[in-house]
């Protein structure tokens, strides 16, 4: 929004010039007078009287200019033309809006609460508590969900049973009605017992929630009225452990390490200024970044945990792009949200609850009838190119996930920069750079599952893609004066093949600056 | 004796200083400008426009010092902060009538310089009038709507409900009228309330007070009258004298155009006891000396650990909610961001946070007085056993220097003392500058190396910088990508005030043109004097000469050509195993190292790098580029060794991290060691290179081209022989007879004929062969005459990588004329 401005022509007869000038006037008046001399071919002893003569112009021009601006709303005022109350009502309202000290006063919300005390707790000594805790919380949830899982195979079992004894008997006493009378009651119990063992599940979830939230929040008063923190104790006595022969669960470790290929890289962007920034490329499942080591065997939290547990409330956010379809929640999630339900979430709400939320902010956002053209008037789905996020606390290696919307239209080998993947890449880019997200996954190919037309060809082609299209994101990234990312991870499928794997940890240094070793002598 | 001393000078009550701070508007979507480019975030455009306010020093206004960019357009503005706001007395004490009239008369004059210079205040209050000590007055926070481009680049609204003027309010919320009688009308309110002694409608809320603001305008008596009885106050009301009255009804006149402007004002009557009457007769040249100042003591306090950002941290006024519990929850292709509510954080809070100078006081305590006087002239020991002993810290780095506030304290002071007696003080500012530079004065100091004259500012004024002319193009194009991670560069104002010094140096250069990297050459002038465009232009129009004469000619192959075979030679002279590796592999410096000179690492190096380099630079001469080029090399030796052609093209297609420290350092190294001949070029500016027929002279490109060693000037060589004895070999390579006949003293004979060169084995040389190889770092001067064939020998010396090689210019024959003569003969007539 530039000042309005009003043309006026000066006119100097002695010296024969005439030049239109804006009035406010900006610039300096002394260079105008310079300009002049030289256009005009005038002397130069005329500067100070022309300078002079320019400004008096200049000064009178103004203030007319601006009585006339002022004397006319005015006068509307004065002759009640202009609505007192809308205007008030307007400042009134950016007012209260932007400005702290008539905007309502808020207090922190309980969320901003327990943010501030968990962050303090989990900077101290109580960290090992909490994580231990939090590692029973989750074993025995682990547990509760084996016992059910274990009562309603039962269940099925004897079920079936009884129903292979009454088809037996069929000839015998049993009718087809009484059958369909059994299946009917299997169903019955089926689905009673189901609810039953899940609502239990869910309960002990919310009361798990309950108790931690609790313990966290005595845990930090106790802190501040003994100004020094006190020995934690834990809320539950330790669970009696199963032993297991702690070997195996060595070499399953192992062997998933195995699996990952992986290689890192330090890159700088910028010409001048380099800026530097950590690269990895890694082929593996993109669900060992989620899911916790469902291992009962364990006595102690892995330790991946208490990186991310320190992270949650910083302002280094780890995130993770997975891929998803037009609908909110959809099957394609199924894995990622059975995994967040292994284990109680303590801080956000579950997952089908943020998904629905979502799902409302979308629904009334589609139905406000000013729409942009560009979108698809009449459908409430979504796009390829949007995306929702979602904030997890159970998770291994994430807290926030960005969940692309894509289609079919991404196997194709054809695809550009222009894509609407990949302007929600950059998007998602810009959104992680204002929301602190400074570590970021993001699937090379487009994709996390191999599928048969990733040709070598094909693979090159689209890791290509995404590497320039990162590099010119991450450029741009600069200057937008967010967070920057300090660590992005390229993921390939997992099993890729060790060829396609080289192929793109040699394309990346053409692509990127990669920084030269310091060599020590 | 002295502790007490000090103190008093840094702990003057009015060099304090507070921060403010606010988000600048976040640009919506993703919107591109008219150039395609991404749009500035608003709070660089606000980094650049506050720049301005740093030079407005009058003793109403608070200086303002600092503008900080935070993450997420966080902006922070750090200005003088002292005494008391009036709203603190308002109903606590009463105001005699001469005190408001002096209230009134102060912040006129404020007003005014403000209006001279196109601002508005806008926020003019009692809570930004801040009542001295002495009874003076400061306005604060002066400066919010100028920066913020009339309020356009903030999302609140720059103004104080009460005092604002009733037509800003009818104008509406995106107007960006900018009349300056809106400051008269606020500060009528400002003395209403002094005069009433009451805080205006202090009951009233939000909604009451605006409408109570804009139905004034229905008002057809006198508004002042209005606003006493409305408070009850009408009796107070009449007791005021009439001339404050007065000058109150004037203030608050609905109409804007009928209130007096300021400097009307300032010419009532009743303020005639307050003027400041020209006691001193002030001296017409230069400004009156301040021994310190408060941008002085901020920057100190900045060095000592003063962090704006932790303390405003710890005072509560940044406070961030952990980004988790914010993110949002849809972004949709668009661009559209769903769900994500307004961070509360995020609103504009109006409290001024004090910034805490005790423990710099505590840093300074052990400071003597003297310090601050520092003796520049004076000879006598006696007086100069009673100065302190000089703060030492030599031998360490230059940034632990940079970095360390008592040794820029000295520092400091003394130099700006110097310059002040600039340009009286020119050679001892040169010696400091030989130190090192402080970078607190860093701008001036280059100014006055590069000899810039007093009336730089109006040679600048009448350039014509305004006229379209046909480079315009080519530089519209450059700048938005010259040094753009630097906010001021990148700034709006920044970029105005590029364009406008390379229109002028284009416009005044008309026999040279404009070649790119130009703008990067201009980028470390404009970085320093960001708020001078003319001392930032005066100072390209000395550096170009000097150092780069002619190289922005419209064919300037020949000069630059030169320029890179000196280059090479350089490299052969001082490193034969890399000069060897390059030619070798036809690693041309046309291949890389164009850039580099064309814009003296300007386009290679960032601004923090360039600062460095330079201030070395402005002290030496148009040769030390081609040192710095050497030195880059020699820190990607052993790369550069082990790389083929390609590997090195790769390297230096973007430069890797060079150590600038080292790299300066090893370039004075080479540019002291290294006879002046030996970088000696035909198209050196005269001016700075006088020559004598025992320089070298008429040296053709074609000529150059084929020798891959330098040649050396008979000046040096008679300077080495007879000073340097120690350092030189000197290899005569005419026949033995003539060699016999007349020689130099101490010369060596290897006749040139004698040589095989089917090798390259320094053993074919014969006998001498051991005192080559032996010589270590001494220069080797290869004399021959017209007979002998000056390219091939040393071409040998150096493929069998003997250091040092140069060639005596003009052979044997011009030593002959030397008095006294360094000649001998071996044969006794």
């Amino acid at each position: 929004m530039k000042m309005d401005q009003q043309d006026f022509t000066y006119i100097n007869d002695q010296h024969g010039i005439e030049l239109s000038i804006l009035i406010p006037y900006e610039d300096s008046i002394e260079e105008l007078a310079h300009i002049l001399i030289i256009k005009h071919n005038l002397p130069l002893y005329i500067e100070k009287e022309l300078t002079e003569h320019i400004f008096e112009f200049i000064e009178a021009r103004s203030s007319e200019y601006f009585e006339e601006l002022s004397k006319s709303i005015v006068n509307k005022a004065k002759d009640h033309e202009i609505d007192f109350e809308e205007v008030t009502k307007e400042w009134e309202k950016v007012m209260r809006e932007e400005m702290v000290e008539f905007g309502e006063k808020r207090c922190a919300s309980d969320e901003e609460l327990f943010a501030t005390a968990y962050h303090k707790l989990v900077h101290s000594p109580a960290l090992e508590t909490m994580l231990q805790l939090e590692h029973m919380y989750s074993k025995s949830v682990r547990q509760k969900a084996e016992e059910k899982n274990i009562l309603i195979k039962k269940l099925s079992n004897r079920q079936s049973e009884e129903m292979n004894k009454a088809v037996d008997r069929l000839e015998q006493d049993m009718t087809e009605t009484k059958i369909n009378e059994l299946v009917a009651s299997h169903y019955e119990t089926h689905s009673l017992l189901q609810g039953k063992l899940t609502s239990e599940l869910d309960t002990m979830k919310e009361a798990q929630r309950r108790e931690y939230r609790e313990w966290i929040m005595q845990m930090v008063e106790q802190n501040q009225a003994n100004s020094s923190l006190p020995t934690p104790n834990s809320p539950l006595s330790p669970a009696p452990l199963k032993d297991f022969p702690s070997n195996e669960s060595n070499t399953s470790r192992d062997q998933i390490n195995q699996s990952i290929l992986e290689e890192s890289f330090t890159i700088h962007l910028g010409s001048q200024l380099k800026q530097m920034h950590n690269i990895r490329i890694l082929s593996a499942n993109v669900m060992d970044l989620c899911a916790i080591e469902d291992n009962e065997l364990l006595s102690e939290p892995t330790p991946q945990l208490l990186q991310t547990a320190l992270g949650l409330y910083s302002n280094d956010l780890t995130g993770l792009v997975l891929m998803t379809d037009n609908k909110i929640g959809s099957r394609l999630t199924q894995d990622f949200q059975e995994i967040c339900q292994r284990t109680t979430e303590f801080h956000f709400p579950h997952i089908e609850e943020q998904l629905d939320k979502i799902s409302d902010v979308a629904l009334q956002y589609f139905k406000k009838p000013l729409l942009e053209s560009s979108r698809n008037a009449h459908s409430e789905l979504l796009q390829p190119g949007d995306f929702y996020l979602t904030r997890h606390s159970n998770l291994a290696q994430v807290h926030v996930i960005f969940h692309m919307v894509t289609d079919d239209s991404l196997r194709g080998s054809d695809i550009n920069s222009r894509h609407p993947v990949v302007l929600g890449l950059r998007h998602i880019l810009k959104t992680a750079c204002s929301n602190d997200v400074t570590s970021l996954t993001i699937p090379l190919l487009l994709q996390y599952d191999m599928t048969e037309e990733m040709t070598i060809n094909w693979c090159e082609k689209r890791a290509e893609l995404v590497f320039k299209c990162v590099k010119g994101f991450m450029i741009e990234m600069a200057s937008w004066g967010g967070s920057e990312l300090k660590n992005l991870q390229f993921m390939l499928p997992e099993g890729i093949s060790n060829g396609v794997f080289t192929s793109m940890t040699e394309m990346l240094p053409r692509i990127f600056k990669v920084c030269n070793p310091k060599i020590l002598k | 004796m002295t502790i007490e001393m000090t103190l008093p000078l840094l702990k003057d009550p009015q060099m304090q200083f507070g921060a403010i701070t606010f988000f600048a508007k976040q640009h919506q979507g993703d919107t591109c400008g008219s150039n395609g480019l991404p749009l500035t975030p608003n709070s660089i455009i606000i980094v650049g426009r506050a720049q301005i306010l740093k030079t407005i020093k009058n003793p109403y206004l608070c200086n303002y010092l600092d503008i900080i960019r935070g993450k997420h357009e966080r902006t922070i503005v750090v200005s003088q902060y002292c005494g008391t706001p009036l709203i603190n007395f308002i109903e606590k004490r009463p105001f005699s009538v001469d005190e408001i009239k002096r209230i009134a008369y102060q912040t006129l004059e404020g007003l005014k310089v403000l209006h001279q210079r196109k601002m508005i205040h806008r926020t003019l209050s009692n809570e930004n009038i801040l009542l001295q000590a002495n009874g003076d007055v400061k306005l604060f926070n002066y400066g919010l709507f100028h920066m913020s481009d009339m309020g356009s680049l903030v999302s609140f609204p720059v103004l104080q409900v009460l005092y604002t003027a009733p037509e800003v309010y009818l104008n509406g919320l995106s107007s960006s009228y900018s009349d300056p009688k809106m400051d008269i009308w606020s500060l009528g309110i400002c003395l209403a309330e002094l005069a009433l002694n009451k805080v205006l409608w202090s009951s009233l809320k939000l909604g009451q007070k605006i409408r109570k603001v804009t139905t004034l305008l229905q008002v057809d008596t006198s508004i002042f009258e209005k606003i006493a009885r409305e408070h009850n106050c009408y009796e107070q009301y009449l007791e005021l004298p009439e001339d404050l009255k007065d000058l109150i009804e004037e203030c608050l006149n609905i109409y804007p155009n009928k209130r007096p402007a300021c400097d009307k004002l300032i010419e009532n009557p009743c303020f005639a006891d307050f003027k400041v009457k020209p006691t001193k007769t002030i001296s017409k040249i230069c400004e009156p000396f301040q021994i310190f100042t408060i941008h002085e003591l901020y920057h100190l306090w900045q060095l000592a650990g003063g962090d704006v950002f932790q303390e405003l941290k710890k005072q509560g006024l940044i406070r961030s909610s952990p980004p988790v519990l914010s993110v949002p929850s849809l972004v949709l292709i668009e661009g559209t961001i769903l769900g994500q509510e307004r961070n509360p954080s995020t609103l504009y809070d109006p409290r001024i946070v004090q910034m805490p100078l005790d423990s710099l006081y505590q840093r300074f305590a052990h400071i003597p007085f003297p310090v601050f006087y520092p003796l520049i002239h004076c000879k006598s020991e006696i007086i100069a056993k009673f100065d302190p002993p000089p703060y030492d810290a030599t031998g360490l780095p230059l940034i632990i220097k940079e970095r360390d506030p008592e040794y820029q304290l000295h520092r400091v002071i003394l130099l700006r003392r110097l310059l002040h007696g600039y340009p009286f003080t020119k050679d001892l500012i040169f010696e400091e500058a030989n130190k090192d530079i402080p970078p607190f004065l860093r701008g001036e100091i280059w100014a006055t190396l590069l000899n810039i004259k007093a009336n730089y500012d109006i040679e600048y004024l009448r350039i014509d910088k305004f006229t379209h002319t046909t480079t315009d193009r080519q530089i519209e194009v450059d700048i938005p990508r010259c040094h753009q991670y630097n906010e001021l560069l990148s700034s709006t104002e920044g970029h105005k005030k590029l364009k406008r010094i390379l229109k002028a140096w284009v416009c005044q250069n008309s026999h040279y043109v404009y070649w790119q990297g130009l703008d990067s050459l201009t980028a470390p002038f404009l970085f320093l004097n960001f708020n001078d465009e003319a001392k930032a232009f005066a100072c390209l129009s000395a550096f170009v000469p000097k150092f780069l004469h002619n190289f922005f000619l419209k064919d300037n192959s020949a000069v630059i050509e030169e320029y890179l075979c000196k280059f090479s030679q350089l490299i052969a002279f001082h490193d034969p195993h890399l000069a060897n590796h390059l030619y070798e592999i036809n690693f041309y410096p046309q291949l890389f190292a164009i850039p580099w000179f064309l814009t003296l690492f300007s386009h290679v190096f960032p601004l923090y790098k360039i600062l460095h380099l330079w201030d070395k630079l402005l002290l030496c001469d148009s040769s030390f580029p081609i040192h710095i080029g050497l030195s880059v090399l020699t820190q990607l030796r052993d790369r550069l060794l082990t790389s083929g052609f390609n590997e090195c093209i790769l390297l230096f297609s973007d430069l890797p991290e060079v150590d600038i420290e080292k790299c300066v350092m090893l370039s004075m190294a080479t540019f002291k060691i290294t006879p002046k001949s030996i970088t000696s070029r035909l198209h050196e500016n005269e001016m700075f290179h006088k020559k004598t027929e025992l320089d070298i002279t008429g040296i053709g490109l074609e000529e150059l081209k084929k020798e891959r060693c330098s040649r050396i000037s008979v000046n040096d060589v008679v300077r080495l022989v007879r000073s340097d004895f120690e350092g030189v070999v000197l290899v005569d390579i005419r026949n033995h007879t003539v060699f016999s006949r007349c020689s130099v003293v101490g010369s060596i004979n290897i006749p040139f004929s004698s040589v095989s060169f089917s090798e390259n084995v320094i053993e074919n040389v014969g006998a001498q062969a051991s005192t080559i190889k032996s010589k270590g770092d001494k220069v080797l001067v290869v004399i021959g005459d017209e007979e002998t064939d000056l390219e091939r020998f040393p071409e040998f010396l150096l493929q069998c990588n003997i250091s040092k090689v140069c060639v005596l210019h003009g052979g044997f024959n011009t030593l002959l004329p030397i008095t006294p003569t360094i000649l001998t003969s071996t044969i006794s007539i």
